[in-house]
């Protein structure tokens, strides 16, 4: 993968026509990001961003699928139903009596990385970060569930958020299996990073599924049906699925022979510095970046300076949890000049490792491809 | 016949590259699309007609009513084709207090 530097994103953005800038778009409670759609709004956060173990609120990645409600706390309620003994419609203060969970949790979007696949795919052009992580807070779904009697036989819950579709455009429903909706860290956050819920990430309320995927944390969660099957709907039969076997690259995968996504891959990448940066011969250059391994935690994280021939281990951080991504830093002297590809390989608890080249699929998930960072060393 | 199909092919990619034809699929783009979601997240990908067909396609089943298919498909190549440069990164100000 090759990314764009901030300094290349910032010289090109300013180079451009005011026409096409009309932009400098402003997102209130925004932090700077780049603008992949203004309606609804879509934001991807700028890789330094992602050097710090928590994603301030502020520079944490944004992803709609259908614009957002404006929701009134006060009037606000959740209806818990499907197969429940005794369905519930709780408040946000409801929500707030029962036991309480901070659970810190890596947030990305399944298509991740999209941007980066050969053939081009459809969709939003992710470069590397629509991914953040933050400290999340609320009740367990255990316990929302057990408030209304769900049935031990029920297989998923289905979870809709007030996000109303534009046309004829599908609901945004997603469902989880059971065996994930019971654990204890899956809950219903109304907090993130210390504060309520902002509206762009779901306000007041929005289901916390640790190590999966973006898709299935569904934001404004309203309506949580107690199911005997997956929901039948486009956002779980057709959308956020991966093959079965790997395609060609550009290939086409027939409908059942696809899984609906779950777990995400183990990844990494630098978040500084940026790519083509010149440093001087004999100088140390320091690489700080993220390793994460969907629900498994970060085991080891490599480093290469010679395009992958070598590896080293890169020293990580004291943060140390399954669901949470976990950071990791490298110093390098820059003994010899010219330039120079520095790769990062994670590997999590699992024993899962980064491939060099991530599977291309139809719909470009899961890219965690071996990062090449280019580097030039000035003699 | 070679010769023949030959000199269609030019005429067909010189009626793609008709720029009347493009700025045409540019306001249909914004008429039929403008009105459910921003016309950034076309204008961010990079797609073979192929993939602009199915997005279309997509589009008509959830709802869009384009009027003028050829002349969007046409922009949407021309502009936004897979050989065409990866687009500039948009950043956005700082709304952040």
């Amino acid at each position: 993968m090759r990314y764009l530097s901030r300094r290349q994103l910032l010289a090109a953005a300013a180079a451009m026509p005011a026409a096409a800038q009309s932009g400098s778009l402003t997102v209130p409670g925004k932090a700077p990001l780049i603008v992949h759609n203004d309606f609804p709004e879509d934001l991807e956060s700028l890789p330094e961003y992602l050097a710090s173990w928590i994603t301030p609120t502020d520079k944490f990645f944004v992803r709609q699928h259908l614009p957002r409600p404006k929701i009134d706390a006060g009037a606000f309620r959740v209806n818990v139903g499907g197969m429940v003994s005794t369905p519930a419609s709780l408040s946000v203060d409801d929500l707030r009596k029962l036991p309480q969970l901070t659970l810190a949790a890596t947030l990305e979007c399944a298509g991740n990385g999209r941007g980066n696949f050969q053939p081009r795919i459809p969709g939003l052009q992710w470069n590397k970060g629509a991914i953040g992580n933050a400290q999340w807070r609320g009740p367990k779904l255990k316990d929302v569930l057990a408030r209304a009697g769900a049935s031990a036989q029920a297989k998923y819950v289905d979870f809709d958020g007030a996000d109303v579709p534009v046309g004829k455009v599908p609901e945004f429903i997603r469902s989880i299996p059971m065996r994930k909706a019971m654990l204890e860290t899956t809950i219903l956050a109304l907090e993130m990073n210390g504060q309520p819920l902002p509206d762009l990430h779901g306000f007041p309320l929005r289901l916390i599924v640790p190590g999966w995927d973006g898709a299935s944390w569904v934001k404004w969660v309203n309506s949580i049906q107690v199911q005997a099957q997956s929901n039948p709907g486009f956002y779980m039969a057709t959308a956020y699925k991966y093959p079965k076997v790997a395609p060609a690259p550009g290939g086409a995968v027939k409908p059942e022979d696809m899984d609906v996504l779950e777990g995400m891959a183990v990844k990494s990448f630098f978040a500084t510095p940026s790519p083509e940066t010149k440093v001087k011969m004999g100088s140390t250059v320091r690489f700080a970046g993220i390793g994460w391994g969907g629900e498994n935690r970060i085991a080891r994280v490599d480093v290469s300076t010679d395009g992958g021939a070598t590896w080293r281990p890169a020293a990580l951080g004291k943060e140390d949890m399954a669901f949470a991504w976990r950071t990791f830093s490298f110093e390098w002297k820059a003994a010899r000049p010219g330039y120079t590809v520095v790769c990062c390989r994670a590997s999590d608890a699992a024993g899962r490792t980064q491939p060099i080249d991530a599977a291309w699929n139809p719909s470009g998930y899961l890219n965690n491809s071996v990062e090449r960072l280019g580097i030039v060393v000035e003699g | 016949m070679k010769r023949a199909l030959v000199l269609l092919g030019f005429a067909a990619a010189a009626a793609a590259a008709d720029p009347a034809m493009i700025e045409r699929g540019k306001a249909e783009e914004t008429r039929s699309c403008g009105g459910c979601h921003g016309v950034r997240i076309t204008r961010t990908q990079r797609l073979s007609r192929g993939n602009w067909e199915k997005e279309l396609d997509k589009m008509v089943r959830w709802g869009a009513t384009i009027k003028d298919r050829e002349a969007i498909l046409e922009y949407l190549v021309a502009t936004q084709g897979d050989d065409r440069p990866r687009p500039t990164p948009e950043i956005s100000a700082n709304g952040a207090r």
